[in-house]
């Protein structure tokens, strides 16, 4: 009889709880999304305020209207070193300008992009989910030719003069497009090779190959132990650019000129076709006897953990080291460049056109490219990722902050990077891809 | 007797006739806001990928209505693999799943094995397809746990030989996957039907007589109990058969991708960032859909054809079909399926404690609890985003379906078939189909609050699941308690409370650990939904599955195991606990 009672006692208690739980909850939701709203208003009201007072110089509207707000970056969040560097940014412009900077993680861009489409489509054109994101290439190419992108800011940041875009391309173009202001440049990152030393011995039929025909020998008296990322896979796509721009390296000018220019129906033939000869070759040696390919530059590092592969490649040489400190990768891992050369590209960020908390953004912009930051960044152990800075632009106590430590066994050696390749133009990562997909997207 | 119980049903109608009380109205009301939840945004996601599939796409400045998504589609290289690829994968292991089903619960029914082998089994149902697919490709992949256990002493490899699985081309990783994946959901369902207290007796008695006729185990329980727990069954295997047609997670990291599954295939073309592809996308939703439904029709006719076929030999008097064999041979199968099921979760803790571990070695060098501090480190948000929108959709959905099973009994007819058919639409209809459409419209009606967006679209997903679980214990309900307790003049409020609710008890927690599992699980919708704001552990999962080591997305993968799992243990014990009590 007592238990009873004691169970009803408890049931009735646990009812009261759950209730209690999901008011605090709906309260919750209710209140962040009034506390949103409020915000927006706010900067409504502010952008009211710009009009008025335009003796203001620019930044510091931008200053003034920029505080205490919230700045949702979307990015890619598939490598825990570079969300811990977002997190540290985080930080940083909370302590400096009470932004909260959120960091929405991606898988891929492209969510991102289709996103602010569907937001265009639905007519919200100030309010806008993402306010900053991650961006260059492709992704970038769609934005600005739909007109999804802000314009004419990233060019006014106050630290954009230390890249010296008046002498530097590689941070007013992103992959032969100019960028307009619509994005500032975040970091540079180089196609880096990595393999691990007790599968590649250096004896006679196995020595680690540093060009691309000497890898086309290296996987046919290896095969299965190479392979790359399915195109439109970013870092696939960079391994066949970087093979496309290496097999004209001895073209004629003419059509060297052509892989900077769009593609078209009459130049494809003429600039891909040394590819598929190349490829052609290459395939069968391939990991699964190029049958299938690995879905990302993910899954290659862990292949490579796993022994299948010997050989792989990253846009992110950091990365490497970092894998090898978490056991993701093996000890007798190595990184190195091709001495044929190394494909380069800048990455971005950029504000999509109706993003909510423009000026916050702004801010978040140009605190990434300020010296503490990008010097921060290019550390080893935080990212690793090159510094689009000028040394030269920088005060000496700025420069100081770019003084490094001994490097990771695994890292690429200081300076290993000869020389560096260019993108193509960003149409014929299209022309790439197409062709591939006829030629090689469904196996026999 | 029939005098009395006239007078009873008298009473009973009179009381739901006069009382307009407040919760009569709420009830009443229910069933058609139960519709128009579930109807409006699936139909409303349909049209909104139906527009632009035959070219009408405003974004894209497409307004004049044409047939180039459907041109483009049949242009795609290799769109008949694709198809194929997804018929097969969808319908084998649907199949299998269904038989291995009616064999562990034909050898072991009315024996304390069936319980062991189904605690065994239900962690399996928790997991994200995501990280059961990691799991089961870390076994039987060339590096796999499998060849670890075989190498180097036996097949001298130093480095991971080259493989087919995952990722072969006939699709048998996918299959297996899905098959592991989808058997312990079919075995809970069917265990969910024979523990209803009324059926359950009737079913386990009519055994017993079948038994005692000299029938084999295995015999009695094809001829006795299948017949009627079959029907019951029938909406859960559609629903695996539509989700298993239409996929993401599993063929895309067990599946070949030269080419994929049509699925996987109409994600990526979604997801393309050139975004003329999208009508091509649409057009290719409308494709899967059409497979989706000739699936399900195949599968109806099949039954049709079953059932003409073998209703003779139910009543053909035939006590035996080699039972002992079978017997044999389902003890091997449970014991290489939970062999199988064991070695990936034991993969799985390994991997999250790993430091390195070269390919022969079976075990790692060294442990760590490095990637669990990591993981943990990022994980509260999420973690909070999780319970909250789960325990906020499954109290809103198990709210609902009790309310709708009131009605009908109020009403005294049952519901609908139409309306029966509406609350299994969103499992029937793959969701790639309409989540895009549905996200459209939801960034339409009111794009900022991320939070309700998310639990709406969850909703679809758990409440015809809680539905599903709850709905045959409520009809079983002995109605005679709910007689007598209006015929002394409770109110429909207080019986509903007082009788009915009390006697429900271990159902309603099993839905609702249902229904918070279904909602971790959730990956697509609530990226869709959420717009990425809304980061719960599976999302995480899932983006880290695609993008880092294996060691932190076995940290997530027992993180999303462990929570619904507290569940699932809560609602089996509680009630046990619960009613020794009362009776001691």
């Amino acid at each position: 009889m007592f238990a009873i009672k004691f169970w009803q006692t408890l049931a009735r208690y646990s009812f009261c709880c759950v209730a209690f739980c999901v008011c605090a909850i709906a309260n919750l939701a209710a209140f962040s999304s009034t506390a949103f709203a409020n915000t927006v208003i706010n900067s409504n009201s502010k952008s009211n305020l710009v009009i008025n007072t335009q003796q203001q110089s620019r930044w510091q509207q931008v200053q003034t209207l920029g505080r205490n707000q919230d700045v949702y970056f979307y990015a890619w969040g598939g490598d825990a070193q570079i969300n811990a560097y977002i997190q540290w940014a985080a930080q940083q412009v909370k302590t400096k300008y009470n932004i909260n900077l959120v960091h929405v993680k991606l898988s891929d861009t492209s969510e991102a992009v289709s996103r602010v489409l569907a937001e265009k489509s639905a007519n919200n054109n100030n309010q806008g989910s993402v306010d900053l994101m991650w961006i260059n290439g492709a992704n970038f190419a769609t934005m600005s030719e739909h007109s999804l992108l802000l314009k004419q800011w990233a060019n006014k940041l106050p630290y954009f003069a230390l890249t010296d875009p008046a002498n530097n391309p590689a941070v007013t173009f992103d992959f032969g497009l100019p960028t307009n202001g619509m994005e500032a440049p975040w970091g540079q990152a180089s196609l880096t090779f990595y393999y691990d030393s007790i599968a590649i011995n250096g004896k006679a039929n196995n020595k680690l190959p540093t060009t691309l025909n000497e890898l086309l020998n290296w996987s046919a008296q290896n095969p299965g132990r190479f392979s790359y990322p399915k195109p439109p896979d970013f870092l696939g796509m960079s391994f066949l650019k970087y093979a496309l721009v290496v097999l004209h390296k001895h073209s004629s000018e003419n059509i060297k000129a052509q892989l900077n220019q769009p593609a078209t129906t009459k130049n494809t033939a003429q600039v891909l076709n040394p590819l598929w000869d190349f490829l052609d070759k290459l395939h069968p040696t391939l990991w699964r006897g190029g049958t299938h390919f690995m879905q990302s530059g993910a899954q290659m590092r862990r292949l490579v953990d796993d022994t299948e592969l010997s050989l792989a490649f990253t846009f992110s040489a950091p990365e490497v080291p970092a894998a090898v400190k978490r056991y993701d990768l093996p000890n007798s891992i190595r990184s190195y460049a091709m001495s044929d050369g190394s494909l380069s590209n800048t990455h971005f960020v950029a504000i999509p056109y109706n993003a909510s908390h423009q000026q916050s953004a702004q801010l978040v912009a140009n605190f990434l490219l300020s010296p503490e930051a990008q010097a921060q960044k290019q550390k080893a152990h935080i990212w690793g990722d090159k510094s689009v800075l000028i040394q030269s632009t920088l005060t000496p106590d700025e420069q100081a902050l770019f003084k490094t430590a001994k490097p990771h066994p695994s890292a690429l050696p200081l300076n290993s990077i000869k020389r560096t390749l260019s993108e193509p133009h960003p149409s014929w990562v299209n022309a790439i891809m197409q062709g591939w997909q006829t030629r090689y997207g469904v196996s026999q | 007797m029939s005098v009395i119980s006239k007078s009873v049903q008298i009473n009973t109608k009179a009381t739901t006739q006069c009382s307009t009380d407040m919760f009569t109205r709420i009830v009443k009301f229910s069933p058609r806001f139960l519709l128009a939840l579930l109807i409006l945004p699936v139909l409303g996601g349909l049209i909104s990928v139906l527009l632009p599939a035959f070219g009408y796409a405003p974004v894209l400045e497409q307004t004049t209505f044409s047939l180039q998504g459907f041109n483009a589609l049949w242009q795609t290289p290799g769109l008949t693999q694709m198809v194929t690829l997804s018929v097969a994968t969808g319908l084998i292991s649907t199949l299998l799943a269904f038989i291995i089903t009616l064999m562990i619960l034909a050898a072991f029914f009315n024996s304390p094995w069936l319980n062991r082998i189904q605690r065994l089994l239900s962690p399996i149902l928790v997991i994200p397809h995501a990280a059961a697919a990691i799991a089961v490709g870390f076994l039987i992949a060339p590096s796999g746990m499998i060849s670890r256990l075989a190498s180097p002493w036996l097949s001298g490899w130093e480095l991971a030989p080259n493989g087919m699985f995952p990722h072969d081309s006939f699709g048998i990783s996918i299959i297996l996957g899905l098959t592991l994946k989808e058997l312990p959901f079919l075995l809970l369902m069917a265990l969910g039907v024979l523990a209803q207290p009324e059926l359950g007796k009737k079913l386990r008695q009519q055994h017993k007589v079948a038994l005692n006729l000299g029938y084999c185990p295995m015999t009695a329980f094809f001829k006795v109990i299948l017949p009627s727990l079959y029907p019951l069954l029938r909406l859960p295997l559609l629903a695996v058969l539509a989700y298993a047609s239409a996929s993401v997670e599993m063929p895309l990291i067990l599946g070949p991708n030269t080419p994929p599954t049509l699925a996987v295939a109409i994600m990526h073309w979604f997801n393309d960032v050139d975004l003329n592809l999208r009508i091509k996308a649409s057009a290719g939703a409308l494709l899967q859909l059409a497979v989706t439904g000739g699936l399900l029709a195949l599968w109806l006719g099949a039954e049709k054809a079953v059932k003409v076929l073998f209703s003779d030999s139910l009543t053909n008097g035939v006590r035996e079909y080699g039972g002992f064999y079978w017997q044999k041979i389902t003890v091997v199968l449970t014991t290489l399926v939970i062999g199988f099921i064991l070695l990936s979760l034991i993969g799985l803790v390994m991997w999250s404690v790993a430091g390195f571990w070269r390919f022969p070695d079976a075990m790692p060098e060294q442990f760590t609890l490095l990637h669990f501090k990591s993981a943990l480190m990022q994980m509260s948000s999420p973690l909070f985003n999780t319970l909250a929108i789960g325990l906020v959709t499954t109290l809103f959905a198990i709210i609902l379906t009790l309310l709708c099973l009131e009605s009908e009994q109020l009403s005294d007819k049952p519901i609908s078939r139409f309306t029966s058919l509406i609350i299994y639409l969103p499992l029937l209809v793959p969701s790639i189909a309409f989540l895009f459409g549905l996200v459209w419209i939801q960034q339409l009606v009111n794009n900022q609050a991320a939070f309700f967006n998310v639990v709406l679209t969850h909703l679809l997903f758990v409440l015809p699941y809680v539905f599903l679980s709850l709905a045959s214990s409520y009809r079983r309900l002995d109605p005679r308690f709910a007689h007598v307790a209006a015929s002394l003049g409770a109110a429909p409020c207080k019986v509903f409370f007082k009788v009915k609710l009390p006697q429900l008890f271990a159902p309603i927690l099993i839905a609702a650990a249902l229904g918070l599992a279904i909602s971790f699980g959730q990956y697509l919708p609530t990226l869709l939904a959420g717009g990425g704001r809304i980061a719960t552990i599976t999302t995480e999962a899932v983006t880290l599955a695609n993008g880092a080591s294996r060691r932190t997305s076995a940290v997530y993968a027992i993180m999303q195991m462990a929570l619904p799992l507290i569940g699932f243990i809560l609602a089996w014990g509680l009630p046990k606990y619960f009613f020794k009590s009362a009776r001691a």
